[in-house]
């Protein structure tokens, strides 16, 4: 690992200041950082320890909710407020990872994890435009099972790994930060970039811009009842998407009153399908109606040779979470 | 892998002149490991070409400084070997007369011999050492972060050469509770929690096995969690309560995990083992699992090469029925 050196953050604007200038990054669960530290791929000069900072409560905020960035998975996943309002978040952060793993995972971090692309996380693979910008992408011709097929580029089909911000993306969550220029809130869609010509981008933070909390509005407590979080992975557990749907519903009787889509493992962001959700609005749940918005969905999608499979999936499991959430019957699954 | 020079129990000291990992031979390599594992120890070979640190089953690693207490005798114009133990104490020191260079693994033989001869130390009597620090070609530059003492001025006043800049790095003062055992460490700041148990602390019960937060070997509880310790800095469990393997079972009295695990025949190689039993005492503790399916998943953390699963979640659930 390279050296650096270590400051523990006394206060939030400390952290900043800490973290602002030079190569730094912050530091809370550290189950990305450090490993991607001990690989080679990241090598911050300097780590800036936030954990003493007091940002770790899940609080109420006027029927919506306010989580600390420093809060881990576990906490959130089992606090009865979110289990409450927004189940879905909380079916999200358990699908992800291990137990031991979310017991160190902070929400912040969650939101800021690098992707699992095995070009990425190998500094032996010359081309990776997001860790050596301009050097090429591997996976455009190589291994592409686990990456994206919506909102790539020639640069980039690195896949988001989150299953949380899948949820966050359904829910529109506001992410609170604090940096060099002080406060600001980004809408979640908002936060993280499209790799473009320039995969080495991820997010829209400044350097030394702290997420301090997320929120998750009043108004998407709304889909409460009917949503539902389906993730597809080669084994049962413990392992990253290949396609993940979170969906949530506001349901009239049968009809479908308002609609919220968002898929996981399939795509360079955490990826919202607005299209989609409007098939949906006005109709009755329907697995006819739901395969059409699933397709909907898909429409936008660059399959490669290596990850086409993922296009049907992803339409199978958009529509397999939306029948789970209506209650409908899953006989008609398949679109 | 980091290099933690300082580390591991016991660790062995080497100043060899005219001395480079490009030039020696894959046999001498070969030896030097050997002889490691046989030790159980780390060894940071010091020449005048630079620093390397090799540890038993890592890649050797060229780094740029070594730490080691002010009072060792490192004569100027010969080679020579030194075996420290956890509190720094010298075990075993040869005066090579000559170069070392060639005859590395021979001369760790030799250290293992006498050591086994000599349970306790008889080469020096105790002192508490200060740790002073030195660069690579015994004094080309100051190991930034520490201080050196009123012993080594001399020698630090030689040391005028910076370190790059990239090379910075911090020492850090932690303070763990370990198995109920305050210990007060000062640790580079890239030691990891797993590092810092089994190579200071001696706490093998701890396993590496992916070192990437993959396979759950090196869980133990912080603060009550089960967490993975290859990816905890150490730095980040300061202050915490820290229980292993070490620290589960009452005197002889085997923690019902550990008797559950024997009695269901929970395990083949055993290497996964002290932290599947780790993995399901936080779990027990979590008390999210009620069904043999929630053990499945709660314990998706671990994973066991010799496909043991079954007869773990039968002793896991023996202990959670009995609960």
């Amino acid at each position: 690992m390279h050296p650096f050196t270590f400051v523990r953050a006394p206060d939030t604007d400390g952290a900043v200041s800490a973290a602002s200038a030079g190569d730094a990054a912050f530091v809370a669960g550290g189950t990305n950082l450090v490993d991607l530290m001990r690989l080679g791929v990241m090598q911050p000069r300097r780590i800036v320890d936030v954990n003493g900072l007091p940002l770790a409560d899940v609080e109420d905020a006027g029927g919506g909710i306010r989580i600390g960035a420093l809060a881990k998975h576990t906490d959130v996943a089992y606090h009865a407020l979110v289990r409450e309002r927004f189940p879905l978040v909380a079916d999200a952060l358990l699908a992800g990872a291990s137990p031991q793993l979310r017991n160190m995972a902070s929400i912040g971090g969650n939101l800021l994890q690098r992707t699992r692309c095995p070009y990425f996380r190998d500094p032996g693979t010359p081309a990776c435009n997001k860790r050596v910008p301009g050097s090429g992408c591997a996976a455009q011709a190589g291994y592409q099972r686990s990456h994206a097929v919506l909102g790539t580029s020639e640069h980039c089909i690195a896949t988001h790994p989150s299953d949380l911000c899948v949820a966050l993306a359904a829910l529109d969550a506001i992410v609170h930060t604090r940096g060099p220029n002080g406060a600001r809130a980004i809408a979640f869609g908002e936060l993280h970039t499209l790799p473009a010509d320039h995969p080495e981008r991820e997010h829209v933070l400044a350097p030394g811009e702290l997420v301090t909390h997320v929120e998750l509005p009043a108004a998407s407590a709304r889909f409460a009842k009917a949503s539902r979080y389906v993730k597809v992975r080669d084994r049962a557990s413990f392992a990253f998407a290949l396609a993940s749907a979170a969906v949530a519903l506001v349901m009239d009787g049968s009809v479908i009153k308002d609609a919220r889509i968002a898929l996981g493992g399939v795509a360079t962001k955490p990826w919202r399908s607005h299209d989609a959700e409007q098939i949906l609005v006005g109709h009755a749940a329907d697995p006819a109606l739901f395969a059409r918005a699933a397709n909907v969905a898909l429409q936008p999608a660059h399959a490669r040779n290596g990850n086409a499979f993922k296009v049907p999936l992803a339409q199978r499991t958009i529509t397999r979470a939306l029948i789970l959430a209506t209650g409908s019957s899953g006989s008609g699954g398949a679109p | 892998m980091p290099a933690l020079l300082g580390y591991g129990s016991p660790r062995v000291l080497a100043f060899v002149r005219a001395w480079s990992i490009d030039h020696a031979d894959r046999a001498e390599l070969r030896a030097i490991r050997a002889e490691l594992r046989g030790l159980g120890a780390s060894l940071t070979i010091v020449s005048d070409g630079g620093t390397w640190s090799f540890r038993p089953d890592d890649d050797a690693e060229r780094t740029t400084a070594a730490v080691y207490p002010d009072h060792l005798e490192v004569p100027r114009d010969r080679d020579a070997l030194f075996v420290l133990d956890a509190d720094d104490h010298v075990r075993f020191s040869y005066d090579a007369g000559g170069s070392l260079a060639g005859t590395l693994g021979e001369a760790l033989a030799a250290a293992g011999a006498a050591i086994a001869a000599k349970p306790r130390p008889t080469m020096y009597t105790r002192r508490e050492w200060t740790l002073t620090c030195l660069v690579a070609g015994f004094a080309l530059a100051v190991f930034p972060g520490c201080k050196p003492r009123a012993r080594s001025r001399a020698r630090a006043k030689e040391a005028h050469v910076p370190p790059p800049p990239s090379m910075t790095t911090t020492e850090l003062d932690v303070n763990l509770r370990v198995n109920g055992e305050p210990r007060a460490l000062r640790l580079d700041a890239r030691a990891s929690l797993l590092d810092t148990l089994r190579e200071r602390l001696g706490l093998t019960g701890t396993k590496k096995g992916c070192d990437m937060g993959q396979c759950g070997a090196c869980t133990v509880l912080v603060g009550g969690r089960r967490v993975l310790s290859c990816l905890t800095l150490a730095a980040l469990a300061d202050g915490q309560d820290v229980t292993t393997i070490e620290g589960l079972a009452r005197g002889d009295q085997l923690h019902p995990l550990q008797q559950a695990f024997v009695a269901h025949d929970a395990l083949q190689c055993g290497y996964c083992t002290p932290g599947q039993i780790m993995s399901a005492a936080g779990l027990l503790a979590e008390g999210h699992a009620t069904t043999d399916d929630d053990l499945r998943e709660q314990m998706s953390g671990n994973l066991c090469r010799c496909g043991a699963y079954p007869n773990i979640v039968a002793a896991i659930r023996s202990v959670k029925g009995g609960a």
